[in-house]
């Protein structure tokens, strides 16, 4: 359409001679703004802030985490309580950032957990014989339709965890069935490839195989799955901790500060309850989001393999 | 062999593996409770433990069948649990299933009426959105959903009590019925309607996002092309068509959900004080009672199990596909 009439018959096919250079693209460095666009920047900033927080949350916090100030119970938030204090008198600001920490700790430990049960158990199902696996994938579904929780309080009853390392061990142990199911059924796709049997002909173990040719393979499948249950693990610990049979609470975390929730309803202070979830759904949203972003850019990595 | 016959096969071999998995789940479980820490003693008998002399623990110790192997204390509860007897509650001092009973239909109804909605919701919600695929509106129910997704449920709970009950006053904050008011269903009515909400909002995105993307997979399919051409209006190959294929999905979907679901009434049961087995589970965990505590989750693994083995069974001969299937539920 564009002018087509305009141009003769001899600019169509011209006769190029030597000196004639080609149009070269111009490769323009990227600006800054371009190389963030489709990275989710807002979460992972907010992520950030909320990790740095907690890391140094020594230097964040203008209180005394455990210091009971009785003179001020209940205070709206407010210029020296900046998020006001509970009904034991104590700073909420400054306990969301020590909180965290411990809130943060439970998510990372609990995914390793997650991921290192769910990884291997995944990877011996996928290569065993036909009966292990059938076995082996029967407990994980029947363990998997028992609700989560349940199996939680029972375990958290029995074993009368009430630290950090216990609560985290037993949200992990309770976690991996699904992580499991996915890694078994990537690994049965590439178990039977020309270069598993080369490494296995070559001698190699079943732990060199794992590391070196599964896990390569399937860690874009999982990465999402890894991510987000760090998300759960908190979950999980603040439901627990919220129900009174995690963490006690005078070890501050997240959930721990919002098992006081009752007492705040009575009183009717909005500002013990909010504060302390909001916080809460803000990090676990940032961390979903960057796991979703984490899935693709792995997929994109390892796409050829 | 006639068609009858493998359904009746089927069903059989369903029925046994059933019956497997219940036995297993009560093996560890009876495992469990008794490996647990804390004398069972102490917590029948309370302070009065210490007035006692050691004959008389001894023979109390006999009285319940404590002294016995694990494996000879299993058979017993397990002869007894056929017949009905399932031991006494430690803290309730009375036979567990006279404090289960009452408290299972509030279960099942708050459970039953919760997963009802929500799969409704869900199915609507899905066909809304792939109507409108990636319009403002479709757009802003994702972005909602996703939020409302990562809102633990006990909060939202607490901070619905907050404004609906405290500040509003609208809604009762806890129980199933207030005092004297056990038979009005107007009074059990107003007290679920929070804990449903909680239920709804936090379980209806994950289904509806996975029946949505499933129904976009479907309307790119050659034969809603066709109706197209020959003049259906899309509502109509949505609920005349696409519904149909995507049904068997979804019956896989709720039969997985059921878990799900069942431990989401835990939270918001003991969020909401609502007399039910979930909140029971967390009060006979807080306090040590095992024995109650393993015939809760039984009771719970029980109505799970046999939910998703009805979804399942329903799913095969709906779908001729299914059969041996990868969609297992267990």
């Amino acid at each position: 359409m564009v002018d087509n009439s305009m141009i003769s018959e001899e600019e169509l096919f011209q006769v190029v001679g030597p000196g004639w250079k080609t149009y070269e693209v111009q490769k323009r460095k990227k600006t800054f703004r371009e190389k963030l666009k489709g990275k989710p920047v807002f979460s992972m900033i907010l992520l950030l802030i909320v990790v740095l927080g907690c890391v140094f949350a020594n230097l964040v916090a203008n209180h005394d985490p455990s210091g009971f100030y009785l003179r001020n119970l209940n205070t709206p938030p407010g210029r020296e309580f900046i998020f006001g204090t509970d009904s034991l008198g104590r700073d909420i600001y400054s306990l969301i950032w020590y909180g965290g920490r411990v809130s943060l700790v439970i998510g990372i430990s609990g995914a390793a957990i997650i991921t290192v049960i769910g990884v291997t158990y995944g990877c011996i199902s996928g290569t065993a014989g036909p009966k292990v696996d059938s076995v082996l994938m029967r407990f994980t579904e029947m363990c998997g339709s028992i609700p989560t929780l349940l199996m939680i309080l029972i375990l958290s009853a029995v074993f009368q965890a009430d630290d950090v390392i216990s609560i985290s061990v037993i949200i992990g142990i309770t976690g991996w069935f699904a992580l499991a199911r996915i890694v078994r059924s990537e690994v049965r796709q590439i178990r039977n490839s020309d270069y598993v049997m080369y490494a296995r002909l070559c001698g190699g173990g079943f732990g060199y195989v794992m590391y070196y040719h599964l896990i390569p393979n399937f860690v874009s499948a999982i990465m999402f799955v890894v991510i987000s249950s760090v998300s759960s693990c908190i979950t999980m610990e603040s439901t627990l901790s919220f129900l009174g049979l995690g963490l006690p609470a005078d070890v501050v975390s997240w959930g721990s500060m919002l098992s006081l929730a009752n007492k705040a309803l009575i009183m009717n202070t909005w500002w013990v309850i909010v504060i302390p979830g909001v916080f809460l759904v803000v990090t676990l949203m940032c961390i979903t989001n960057v796991g979703s972003f984490v899935r693709s850019e792995v997929n994109n990595k390892y796409s050829n393999l | 062999m006639n068609k009858e016959n493998k359904i009746g096969a089927r069903i059989l071999k369903r029925i046994i593996l059933f019956a497997v998995v219940m036995f297993l789940l009560s093996v560890v479980v009876f495992w469990m409770a008794r490996l647990a820490p804390g004398d069972p003693l102490q917590s029948f008998y309370g302070d009065s433990l210490e007035m006692m002399t050691s004959e008389e623990i001894a023979a109390a110790r006999t009285r319940l069948g404590l002294d016995q192997g694990i494996a000879v204390q299993y058979v017993k509860w397990l002869t007894n649990a056929v017949h009905g007897e399932f031991g006494l509650s430690l803290k309730y001092r009375q036979p567990v299933m006279n404090v289960i009973k009452p408290l299972i239909g509030n279960t099942l109804v708050l459970g039953g009426v919760a997963y009802v909605v929500i799969f409704t919701l869900a199915i609507l919600i899905a066909i809304f959105c792939t109507l409108h695929e990636d319009q403002w509106i479709d757009r802003l129910i994702c972005k909602i959903g996703t939020v409302a997704f990562y809102v633990p449920a006990f909060w939202l709970g607490v901070v619905l009590i907050l404004i609906f009950s405290i500040n509003l006053g609208w809604f009762p904050s806890s129980g199933a019925y207030d005092v004297g008011m056990a038979d009005s269903i107007g009074n059990r009515i107003r007290h679920m309607v929070l804990p449903l909400v909680v239920m709804i909002l936090s379980h209806l995105w994950y289904y509806a996002y996975m029946i949505r993307n499933k129904f976009l997979d479907e309307v790119r399919k050659d034969y809603v092309l066709l109706a197209r051409a020959k003049g259906l209006s899309k509502r109509k190959i949505l609920w005349k068509h696409c519904l149909r294929n995507v049904m068997p999905t979804i019956v896989s979907i709720m039969a997985v959900s059921v878990p799900h679901v069942t431990g989401g009434t835990v939270t918001v049961e003991a969020v909401f004080n609502y007399a039910g087995i979930g909140n029971l589970a967390v009060e006979s965990a807080k306090y040590h009672d095992y024995n109650l505590l393993m015939v809760d989750v039984l009771i719970t693994g029980f109505i799970v199990f046999l939910s998703s083995f009805i979804a399942q069974t329903v799913n095969e001969e709906i779908d001729p596909r299914m059969k041996d299937s990868e969609v297992r539920v267990w």
